[in-house]
């Protein structure tokens, strides 16, 4: 199966349309202003799931979708989140000591998801020219990957799952709101497959390879930073997604980063960010530098964090070239020191001035202990990624998963 | 949940712009956009009708199928005029100040930094609209954000732990 990307993004785009009247529809009735973050399309395997669902607790409401769109939805709320917008919604409901809601207030969920995921599809129904039906929410309080639809992780493990994710913030509270959709994957990849001879296409195998270069770059990137600092790292997140070119500097926390950017050259082409939040670069620096340091970090500091940079960017494309079996040239890292959202804002302008969209890959790298995390952003050209996909031979995606293939 | 015992910016409704977009206001909301890097922030006041606008653009010039014109700096601009003028702002008594445009590293190329090309494509499209240019803090290597106050026009620019009031 070949995937269209123009089509991809125009799901992108009525994913983003739906977000919007869904956090409209919550603004309108708990008062709170809120907008939405990003939204973006991720192929994930059941690593992945597990890796960006494991370890939270959400509130919130699963709906299943049928009729022109058959899919499940969930809206997931944190625990605080969900405590805010009851306050509002059911003044009297509450949850009691264990944090568990009550009848009211579980009905109050109930009713802000219906409409919220109400709004989130009406537009692709008017899209599709189909109308959808919604089953009645289903209240979740649950941990983890359990606040996705049922049998979504079994059907994971099968085969890759397309989820699309969009965050709503509220403007001048701590509220986050997330909905998750997950087409049903038979009838979303006949929506998405694209004629044979359509130059815009990837082929379906190929993108899952690109999602393994993500996770063996990260990982051997983690691997060098453990060597050099003695700190045992790991890799927490690491997950293709496709958004809006625009979207790309918002991926990013909105605050200080420090770290490293560097261009790749040749095929494929793009660029890698590597970057610490400043209370984890601080950490490094102490682990690695055997004196005193400003507070806060000074010249001494922000080298330390460039000779790490470095040293995750050769770990990170060496894992590029393994999967790929080419060499990768690139320009020497550059050091930043800024907000995230203006950091990545020149590569998205770059790259925005040839595609519409990007392909994503953002890794975190973590310590157990949570003494640091670093965030990865690995963002191709997609020209190029075309290209370097076209020329990788399908015997060595088979010999990255044995039994791809037969599952396309 | 409002906030009491504030001064008056923090009561007065904000509202946020993200990349790619824009926000116009009549009622004197402040409008507020982080994380400009090679982006450009475009502020625009007309005191007289009280109409103030805010763009976050990210690349100097649309092409003409532009499917967003907010993302572009020549058609973002156009596209908050037109906005201000519905809510009642002249054209003739608009004033523009204008931040961001730097350039976050040097990339190993031969073209003009996309930073650059955004401020210099601001600044044609506010000539080509008669629009003067009363303040500007752009270019150099550090992030902005800003907050523009939608009654008083004016530009509240922080970067790299400054804060500068245009």
């Amino acid at each position: 199966m070949r995937v269209d990307i123009q089509s991809l993004g125009t799901y992108n785009r009525l994913a983003q349309e739906g977000a919007e009247h869904a956090a409209a529809s919550l603004t309108q009735m708990t008062g709170i202003e809120t907008y939405v973050d990003v939204t973006n399309v991720t192929l994930m395997s059941k690593q992945d799931v597990e890796d960006v669902f494991g370890g939270t607790e959400f509130v919130g409401v699963q709906i299943g979708l049928g009729g022109g769109l058959s899919g499940e939805t969930a809206l997931a709320f944190d625990q605080e989140s969900a405590a805010s917008i009851v306050d509002v919604l059911v003044p009297g409901a509450s949850a009691d000591d264990d944090g568990e809601f009550d009848e009211m207030a579980q009905s109050g969920i109930n009713e802000i998801g219906n409409i919220m995921m109400g709004g989130f599809v009406d537009g692709w129904a008017d899209y599709l020219g189909a109308s959808v039906d919604m089953t009645p929410p289903n209240y979740v309080e649950r941990a983890g990957t359990d606040v996705l639809p049922d049998g979504a992780l079994d059907r994971a493990e099968e085969e890759h799952v397309f989820v699309f994710e969009s965050q709503m913030t509220a403007v001048d509270q701590e509220i986050d709101a997330y909905i998750y959709m997950l087409p049903e994957y038979g009838a979303f990849a006949d929506m998405l497959a694209a004629s044979d001879d359509h130059d815009d296409a990837i082929p379906m195998d190929k993108l899952t390879v690109f999602d393994e270069m993500t996770r063996q770059g990260a990982q051997q990137a983690a691997g060098n930073v453990s060597s050099m600092t003695g700190i045992e790292t790991d890799v927490d997140v690491s997950r293709l997604s496709f958004v809006p070119i625009e979207d790309v500097p918002n991926t990013a926390r909105d605050e200080v980063y420090i770290g490293t950017v560097m261009e790749f050259k040749g095929t494929p082409g793009g660029y890698l960010a590597i970057l610490f939040d400043e209370p984890s670069a601080r950490t490094i620096v102490d682990a690695t530098v055997p004196m005193e340091l400003d507070e806060p970090l000074g010249e001494m500091g922000e080298s330390a964090i460039e000779e790490l940079g470095n040293i995750m960017t050769s770990g990170f494309i060496d894992g590029w070239a393994n999967v790929l079996q080419t060499s990768i040239d690139h320009t020497p890292p550059e050091l930043v020191h800024d907000m995230g959202t203006a950091i990545l804002s020149p590569i998205a302008g770059r790259l925005g001035q040839s595609q519409e969209y990007a392909f994503l890959m953002d890794s975190t790298v973590v310590t157990p202990e949570g003494e640091f995390n670093c965030e990865l952003y690995a963002i191709p050209d997609e020209r190029k990624l075309k290209e370097a996909l076209d020329s990788l031979l399908v015997e060595r995606s088979d010999q990255l998963e044995a039994d791809q293939e037969s599952l396309f | 949940m409002e906030t009491y015992g504030r001064g008056t910016n923090s009561t007065r409704t904000r509202r946020r712009v993200g990349i790619a977009d824009f926000a116009v206001t009549d009622d004197g909301a402040v409008l507020t956009t982080s994380g400009l890097g090679s982006c450009l922030g475009v502020g625009l006041f007309d005191e007289s009708a009280g109409v103030a606008g805010l763009a976050h653009t990210m690349l100097p010039t649309a092409p003409d199928d532009a499917d967003n014109v907010a993302k572009f700096s020549d058609t973002g601009i156009d596209a908050v005029v037109s906005a201000m003028r519905q809510e009642g702002a002249a054209v003739d008594n608009i004033r523009a100040k204008l931040a961001g445009g730097s350039a976050m590293f040097e990339f190993d190329s031969q073209e003009e930094s996309i930073g650059k090309r955004n401020v210099a494509v601001g600044r044609t499209t506010l000539e080509r609209l008669g629009i003067p240019i009363v303040a500007a803090d752009v270019g150099g290597d550090s992030g902005r954000s800003l907050r523009f106050q939608g009654d008083t026009g004016i530009l509240v620019v922080k970067s790299a732990g400054d804060e500068r009031r245009l």
